[in-house]
């Protein structure tokens, strides 16, 4: 289990973390969402050691977390980095070695990573030779190279073409179910935070603002109540002009949130005939606004209008 | 801080460097100059010189043989034949030998005008061959002949022996080495930092290992190539000047080698700590050289301010300068293989520049760690020293 504990960074007079806490259980596929500059960075910068905290604490199994731990994770940084002119094989090998391998198993290791990513063909290739995508998918053996004990990955799908998005869904969900390690990554793809991961933590300013599995988010979070209701023969606008909260109108299909379900369909029963009504589940990019809610620009209200019709 | 880690990143600098086309082009034209510069002087006859004698008589044969001894003392390679008279004087007017000696009471013959070298050393084996006569007929049995004959060598007394011309032109060519090689390496150490930085596997380096370890390792590695080449071109030039018998002395010739190995490593060091400061504080490969451009005016400083101090090792300035980390990496080591110079001085200087280097390289490690991530924009000497 790796527990992050009231993590505290400061830039100068800019808080960039602010008492962050939760954990990521064995086999867990964790996501880790927020809007720009929420913190996301810096807490996976501090978990590696590559930044240091001004407060608080990373624990791997209760204990704190030192060196000799932290060569054992796997790392992922948001700005992708390989030497560009070492060979593909020759820099994943040397990479395992620096986490502690010896010349055979570093060697068997990078064979065997360039394989699962699908760069086998490119081994003798520099890293500047390749596609941006596979270089992405080089970084990825990267991270993997040394059978990490956990995984952390910063914005892995950023960058990738749909079948790099598989390959790299695949690998660090079999991470987690085959091998029990735990991984944590960051997206802004909520859709795919969602198809994916176990749990969820959102951060905003350097908090935590929710965490919990989607279900739990879902049933605690104000992003329920919403229901999708089809009236055949109604006036446009019926909804609104009996009180309820609308989100969104298209044709017959209206978009309602509303406490009370049973005073909304007597009022769609008034207004013409009842095709449909169903509760409609949130989504985890609505979750996400709704927790996020303050921050969301103009740009954001306008594009969840959108989104959610 | 694992020596293991350190090794590992030094072996990475090492192969990667010695493998790039460029450092074996480089390390080839280095060669080929030296050897140009050795090899060719006496290739063109400059210096050495030859002279081919024919004789034709008993008498002749010992004048040339007796003058063999003076011959190599003036570096000239005798080559002799033997003819018959006639023949002799045919190959002369020839042109395919350079003297003839005829008669038992031997002649020279020659075209016109004899070289004043052959002319000495063919004089000096008649008056030798005489004198043994003379020697005999007075009674003298062979050994006391010889004991004659071979005086014990002359003691010379140098008045002013730090104006060795030798010794001055090592020195100068030690200078040549030794910035170039600090120059040259010290760039590639900033340019290797500015590689990772710019490229961000630092991040990824530094989530694994320390950035000590990283500074260590890469310091280590290219100082291992940098010394290496060294090695190899400083032999390679005083083998082949003892080949082409350019040098008088050929332990003088490797002494100095020696001492411009030890103090390379302690310059190096010193300029290293230096460099990796600047390659750590830019973000950009295309701002190396501005960032490094105070540390090249210095090491340009020091090398103009080198022949100043090979031509007068004893003055006041060179010997200030020794006791100058900056400049004494390379000025000590000059005046060292230019001139007797006083061991107290050596001694200090080399305990300065010794520490001036232990102590920017922490300093520089301590800059390091601080900088090397902020891989965004230029980081303040002064920022990148304060935080922590």
């Amino acid at each position: 289990m790796l527990e992050l504990d009231g993590l505290t960074r400061r830039y100068g007079d800019v808080v960039a973390l602010d008492g962050l806490t939760f954990s990521v259980s064995p086999g867990q596929v964790f996501g880790f969402v927020g809007p720009n500059g929420a913190g996301k960075t810096t807490a996976m910068r501090i978990v590696l050691g590559v930044l240091s905290a001004d407060a608080g604490s990373v624990r791997w199994e209760g204990r704190p977390i030192d060196e000799a731990l932290r060569a054992r994770f796997g790392y992922m940084p948001e700005e992708r980095g390989l030497y560009p002119k070492m060979r593909v094989e020759e820099q994943l090998a040397y990479f395992a070695r620096l986490h502690g391998a010896d010349a055979p198993s570093a060697s068997s290791a990078a064979r065997h990573w360039m394989e699962q990513v699908g760069v086998a063909n490119r081994a003798d290739d520099r890293v500047e030779q390749l596609s941006l995508g596979n270089q992405q998918r080089v970084q990825l053996a990267t991270a993997l190279v040394h059978d990490p004990i956990a995984l952390i990955l910063d914005e892995p799908f950023s960058g990738l073409d749909p079948v790099g998005v598989d390959v790299m869904s695949e690998v660090l969900v079999a991470r987690a179910r085959e091998d029990g390690v735990p991984v944590l990554f960051s997206s802004h793809q909520l859709d795919l935070v969602e198809r994916l991961c176990d749990a969820v933590a959102i951060i905003k300013d350097g908090g935590l603002v929710a965490s919990g599995t989607v279900a739990e988010l879902r049933a605690r979070g104000a992003a329920q109540g919403i229901w999708r209701v089809e009236v055949q023969g109604a006036a446009p606008g019926w909804a609104a002009a009996a009180g309820f909260d609308v989100r969104s109108e298209d044709g017959d299909a209206t978009l309602v949130t509303a406490p009370d379900e049973q005073a909304l369909l007597d009022a769609a029963r008034a207004a013409g005939r009842v095709t449909r009504f169903e509760p409609v589940a949130a989504t985890l990019a609505e979750l996400f606004r709704e927790a996020v809610g303050p921050t969301a620009s103009a740009f954001e209200s306008a594009s969840r209008t959108i989104e959610t019709a | 801080m694992s020596l293991q880690t350190v090794l590992l990143v030094a072996r990475r600098e090492i192969v990667t460097r010695v493998r790039e086309r460029s450092f074996l082009i480089a390390t080839l034209v280095t060669i080929g100059i030296l050897a140009a510069i050795v090899v060719l002087p006496s290739a063109l006859g400059f210096g050495n010189k030859s002279a081919t004698v024919t004789v034709s008589s008993q008498a002749g044969q010992q004048v040339v043989t007796a003058a063999t001894p003076s011959a190599r003392a003036l570096d000239l390679a005798l080559t002799v034949e033997r003819a018959s008279d006639a023949q002799a004087r045919q190959r002369v007017l020839d042109g395919d030998t350079d003297a003839a000696l005829v008669g038992d009471a031997p002649q020279v013959l020659v075209r016109s005008g004899l070289d004043d070298d052959l002319g000495a050393v063919l004089r000096q084996g008649a008056s030798l061959v005489r004198t043994q006569a003379a020697l005999a007929r007075a009674g003298l049995d062979p050994a006391a002949q010889r004991a004659v004959l071979t005086p014990p060598p002359l003691r010379v007394v140098e008045l002013d022996p730090g104006r060795n011309d030798q010794a001055q032109g090592f020195a100068t060519v030690a200078i040549f080495l030794l910035f170039f090689q600090l120059i040259g390496y010290g760039y590639w150490i900033a340019a290797g930092i500015v590689e990772e930085k710019a490229s961000r596997v630092v991040e990824i380096l530094l989530s694994t290992i320390r950035p000590r370890e990283l500074l260590a390792g890469k310091v280590l590695g290219i100082g291992v190539v940098a010394l290496g080449q060294l090695l190899l071109i400083g032999l390679v030039g005083v083998l082949l000047s003892i080949a082409t018998d350019n040098i008088d002395v050929p332990a003088d010739a490797f002494t100095a080698l020696v001492i411009v190995l030890l103090f390379f490593l302690l310059g190096y060091a010193f300029y290293a700590a230096m460099f990796a400061v600047a390659g750590a504080l830019v973000p950009r490969q295309e701002e190396i050289q501005n960032v490094t451009t105070p540390i090249q005016v210095v090491l340009f400083a020091t090398y103009f301010l080198s022949f100043q101090a090979v031509s007068d090792p004893q003055g006041g300035l060179a010997q200030i300068l020794s006791f100058i980390p900056p400049t004494a990496a390379i000025v000590l080591p000059v005046r060292v293989i230019a001139g007797d110079i006083p061991a107290w001085q050596v001694v200090a200087g080399t305990i300065l520049l010794a520490i001036g280097a232990a102590v920017l390289l922490l300093a520089a490690s301590r800059i390091y760690a601080n900088a090397v991530l902020r891989t965004g924009t230029r980081v303040r000497l002064a920022d990148a020293w304060r935080a922590a």
